[in-house]
């Protein structure tokens, strides 16, 4: 039983790191005023990008960044569509799902050809593995056998709770989000916050793509996103638009999603189905629960116009 | 009127590029496929199993892969718009898909993979054919060698979908393991079959693997494309970890050995001979209506390569002997042949 715990937990904080990455790329979004259902799209070109430019360089890290610098040029069509032209933030982040991962499957058989080859990219090495740890101890495993990624991922946590409760530019940032034509009485330049919080979204919702490829399995298939980037629409709602709570959140959903595969193991009376869904039951019951109280940025959603009276 | 004169010049210039495509009768097959036929697994084996039946047949090919579920239908009347002569769909999960296009497309030929035995009576035309390797016989082919080679007495099954033939496979993997382990004087708990729900998913294939290994799981089989690459990856980690390869994993549905450090031998199913039955059918004219099985003994299935490395000597002998048992129709006393047939 208590194997069966720790290694809960360990596949829980496994399966969270990537959603930390795709939930902060939504929330550095939405606190702008920007809602971009695009996160699963842009997610999808981080993750090719990221394979890539691994595969071709030997080194994951530059993966990583490639992934991200791949996510901010998809979502500058996001930025400019619904910050410059005032576009429906909703439709142009559908249109980003439906285009991004149709350019990466495009890119991908461009660049491979049809040939029916397994192609595996070298992952990024865990801290244990660097420092030559072997042992085995659940605590060594929970804190030493992870990835650089996975220490950027909370330390972006802190550090973006430190920049939007105790920072002037974090509050000017937050402000854009909830009254942008007040913030921009006071100066702040707000078409400029919203630009800046796409190039902070495509990059981190880039890197929560390229690390599935880079961290986590080495092979790129189509559609290995799965629905990730929903689910970080659904953390940022279940963690009050704030850091900790998106933390929070993506915990609980790696440790769902983690509980559904050992449940499938322990349990052949019910359909396997029935354990699938649960990831997703917790999504709506915890949305029914919380979403009734909306704390979310004031003008999430609405194109901002300056000329506007 | 130097736009008409442009437009003509254009037009005729479409026309010409066309005749030859008009005037060419080389036979065109389509395969479409819900996994990557990059996936390492079932995909790419299907994939390859078509080119080597067209090489042989002089057909041209066609393909769409990482098609969703709900893009099965519209893909392939897409190819049936085409003109194509043959639609090959390798899975069981396309069956409903394949019967209402072979309804609507009455003069192409549909041949369905893994489809079940009494699936080309269902379509209305006749112009439906499944290919079905003997699943159950896939599943003896990796279980004796689970049998033999597992320590831990556990093994493990991945699937992707809960099909028919993944079913089957599952059962003729645990009776073989446990027949053969029987006899070697070994106890074999086989645990439950777990379903990643898409063929895709290979960062499930990991997870999956990695909880199946720690309640003591020492050999795997999957039948889920690229969520078996996954698997193995988790597979390979732990090796990797532990110093030395103590956790091993059976490739399908074509040799995988050298893939993966951790693959001990591979179940391979020729499905290019079924194909190449189904081209010649389609160019004789005679092609709907049956059901083309394959199996061990007509060589459509077959054990892999294996590691010599990894497997000992004895072993290996003692799998050979197995298989011809299988072949033969004598293993597991031949009581089970029915069953498989």
């Amino acid at each position: 039983m208590g194997s069966f715990i720790s290694n809960l937990i360990l596949a829980s904080v496994r399966m969270a790191s990537p959603l930390i990455f795709l939930s902060l790329a939504e929330l550095y979004s939405q606190r702008a005023g920007l809602v971009n259902i695009g996160i699963e799209g842009i997610a999808a070109i981080g993750s090719l990008t990221g394979f890539l430019i691994s595969l071709i360089t030997g080194n994951p890290l530059l993966g990583v960044l490639a992934g991200a610098l791949a996510g901010i040029a998809v979502n500058m069509i996001f930025a400019y569509a619904t910050i410059s032209l005032c576009a429906e933030q909703i439709v142009y982040g559908m249109a980003i799902n439906i285009f991004a991962p149709a350019l990466a499957a495009f890119i991908y058989r461009v660049y491979f050809g049809s040939g029916s080859e397994l192609v595996q990219a070298g992952l990024m090495g865990s801290l244990k593995s660097m420092l030559g740890i072997k042992s085995n101890n659940f605590l060594v495993n929970l804190f030493l056998d992870q990835t650089p990624m996975v220490y950027l991922a909370y330390i972006l946590i802190i550090v973006t709770a430190i920049y939007f409760t105790r920072t002037k530019s974090g509050l000017n940032y937050k402000a854009v989000g909830e009254y942008p034509k007040a913030a921009a009485t006071l100066g702040i330049n707000v078409i400029g916050i919203k630009y800046l919080s796409c190039v902070i979204c495509g990059a981190l919702a880039g890197i929560g793509g390229a690390y599935l490829t880079t961290c986590y399995s080495k092979t790129y298939v189509d559609g290995n996103v799965a629905g990730r980037g929903f689910i970080a629409l659904a953390a940022v709602i279940f963690g009050r638009w704030s850091s900790g709570g998106v933390l929070i959140a993506c915990l609980f959903f790696g440790f769902c999603d983690a509980l559904q595969i050992r449940l499938q193991l322990v349990n052949n009376t019910l359909p396997y189905q029935f354990f699938q869904m649960i990831p997703y039951v917790a999504t709506i019951v915890v949305l029914a629960a919380i979403g009734a109280k909306k704390a979310g940025p004031k003008s999430s959603g609405q194109p901002y116009r300056k000329e506007e009276r | 009127m130097n736009r008409k004169l442009i437009a003509m010049v254009v037009t005729g210039a479409m026309i010409a590029s066309m005749a030859p495509a008009i005037a060419d009768d080389t036979r065109t097959v389509a395969m479409i496929c819900d996994s990557s036929i990059s996936d390492g697994g079932w995909g790419m084996a299907c994939y390859n199993a078509m080119i080597d039946a067209a090489e042989k047949c002089g057909w041209e090919t066609m393909y769409s892969d990482s098609i969703a579920q709900s893009a099965y239908y519209d893909t392939i009347v897409s190819y049936c718009d085409l003109d194509v002569d043959m639609i090959y769909a390798p899975g069981n999960q396309y069956t409903d898909a394949v019967l209402q296009a072979a309804e609507e497309y009455p003069d192409i030929a549909f041949a369905l993979l893994n489809g079940g035995a009494d699936t080309p009576e269902k379509a209305a035309n006749g112009n439906v054919s499944s290919l079905l390797p003997n699943a159950t016989q896939i599943g003896w082919i990796a279980g004796a060698l689970a049998g033999l080679m597992t320590d831990s007495g556990t093994i493990a099954f991945i699937g992707g979908m809960e099909l028919d033939t993944t079913r089957a496979k599952y059962a003729g993997y645990g009776e073989a393991a446990a027949f053969v382990a029987g006899e070697n004087g070994k106890t074999i708990t086989l645990l439950d079959p777990v379903y990643s729900g898409d063929f895709s998913a290979s960062d499930k294939g990991l997870e999956f693997a990695k909880a199946m290994m720690d309640q003591g799981a020492d050999v795997f089989f999957g039948d889920a494309s690229a969520v078996d690459s996954g698997a193995r990856q988790a597979i390979d980690e732990a090796n990797e970890a532990n110093g030395e390869i103590t956790v091993y994993d059976i490739a399908q549905p074509a040799d995988l050995l050298g893939q993966n450090p951790c693959v001990i031998g591979s179940q391979v199913t020729d499905n290019s001979v079924l194909i190449e039955l189904s081209m010649k059918a389609v160019e004789d004219g005679n092609f709907g209506g049956e059901t083309l099985f394959g199996t061990l003994e007509n060589g459509v299935l077959s054990a892999g390569e294996v590691n010599t490395e990894l497997v000992p000597e004895d072993v290996q002998a003692a799998y050979a002997d197995y298989i011809q048992q299988m072949i033969d129709g004598t293993f597991m006393g031949g009581a089970a042949e029915t069953e498989a047939e």
